[in-house]
């Protein structure tokens, strides 16, 4: 496999794809508190959940998000760019209301659980797949290829 | 007014989008609740007690959801080109069709997620709504499907 093939908006995509993938398993939120235990006192305790573990519907978009973006570059990597002429246009929107949606989950954190670090970075790296996409499209338009 | 700039694609699809957005008002979870029945006292005395259903929730109610935001940027996108026919606008976005029909099949994959693999709760029951929104969400594709098809003919793109 060339990794030539792949423009630079499939690259920043896909690698932002991969790393959103990764992210899901950091903690996205946690619930923290403590219970008073009679003889014992009071007993502190948190709970962190990634992205799977939270009852919500994100995990199955940024599933979906990550597989429109790496499909691109799989396809170019084998040898068929030209076989999704959607991918780049359905990549840049998917991440672009993606990222929206993170952002809405930032400021709105189910059940007023603690905001954690994959939070952060889910936004960052969806943001990346959005620009990737959209790189890819203007790329697509003038026709480079690196 | 409308019939001349809204092609039947495009119609389709805001008809779709107005489905959603009703349905996302709709009860989506409900929890079950108690059924009714009769209780015989000493005596042979019986009191008929009447079932008491369980709370149930829209898509805005759903603690943690983010269902909600989406069906309004798919409602919005859908329903964008008879929105600018409404107020007569001259603006045309390109775009649009192939965005209603991507934002339509994501929506069915989330719902049928939602009520298979991601249904929140233990014990909650699946409701109309849910269904009615599902139903929403595969007109909006088709109808987003059919508008990229009619831009193709008229070749638009």
């Amino acid at each position: 496999m060339d990794a030539n093939r792949l423009s630079q908006g499939q690259l920043i995509a896909a690698i932002s794809a991969i790393a959103l993938f990764i992210i899901s398993f950091l903690p996205w939120f946690g619930i923290s508190g403590g219970v008073v235990v009679q003889g014992v006192g009071a007993v502190g305790g948190s709970t962190n959940f990634s992205l799977w573990e939270a009852e919500n519907p994100l995990d199955i978009y940024l599933m979906i998000v990550i597989l429109v973006a790496l499909v691109p570059a799989v396809l170019a990597l084998a040898g068929g760019a030209g076989d999704a002429p959607l991918a780049p246009f359905a990549t840049a929107l998917l991440a672009g209301v993606g990222t929206l949606l993170i952002l809405y989950q930032v400021f709105d954190t189910p059940g007023d659980a603690d905001r954690k670090v994959g939070l952060f970075l889910g936004l960052i790296a969806c943001a990346g797949v959005a620009v990737g996409g959209y790189l890819s499209m203007q790329e697509d338009v003038g026709g480079e290829r690196y | 007014m409308l019939g001349g700039r809204l092609s039947l694609g495009q119609v389709i699809a805001a008809v779709g989008a107005i489905i959603v957005l009703v349905a996302s008002f709709l009860d989506w979870v409900g929890s079950g609740g108690v059924s009714g029945g009769t209780v015989t006292g000493p005596g042979g005395a019986s009191v008929t007690v009447p079932g008491v259903s369980g709370p149930s929730f829209n898509v805005w109610e759903i603690p943690g959801s983010v269902l909600d935001v989406f069906i309004v940027v798919a409602g919005v996108v859908a329903l964008l080109p008879a929105l600018l026919a409404f107020a007569d606008a001259a603006e045309e976005f390109s775009f649009v069709s192939a965005a209603t029909f991507v934002l339509g099949v994501v929506g069915i994959l989330l719902v049928v997620a939602f009520l298979t693999v991601d249904f929140p709760g233990e014990g909650a029951e699946r409701e109309l709504g849910a269904y009615i929104g599902l139903a929403g969400f595969l007109v909006m594709a088709f109808g987003g499907f059919r508008a990229m098809q009619e831009e193709v003919v008229a070749g638009e793109i």
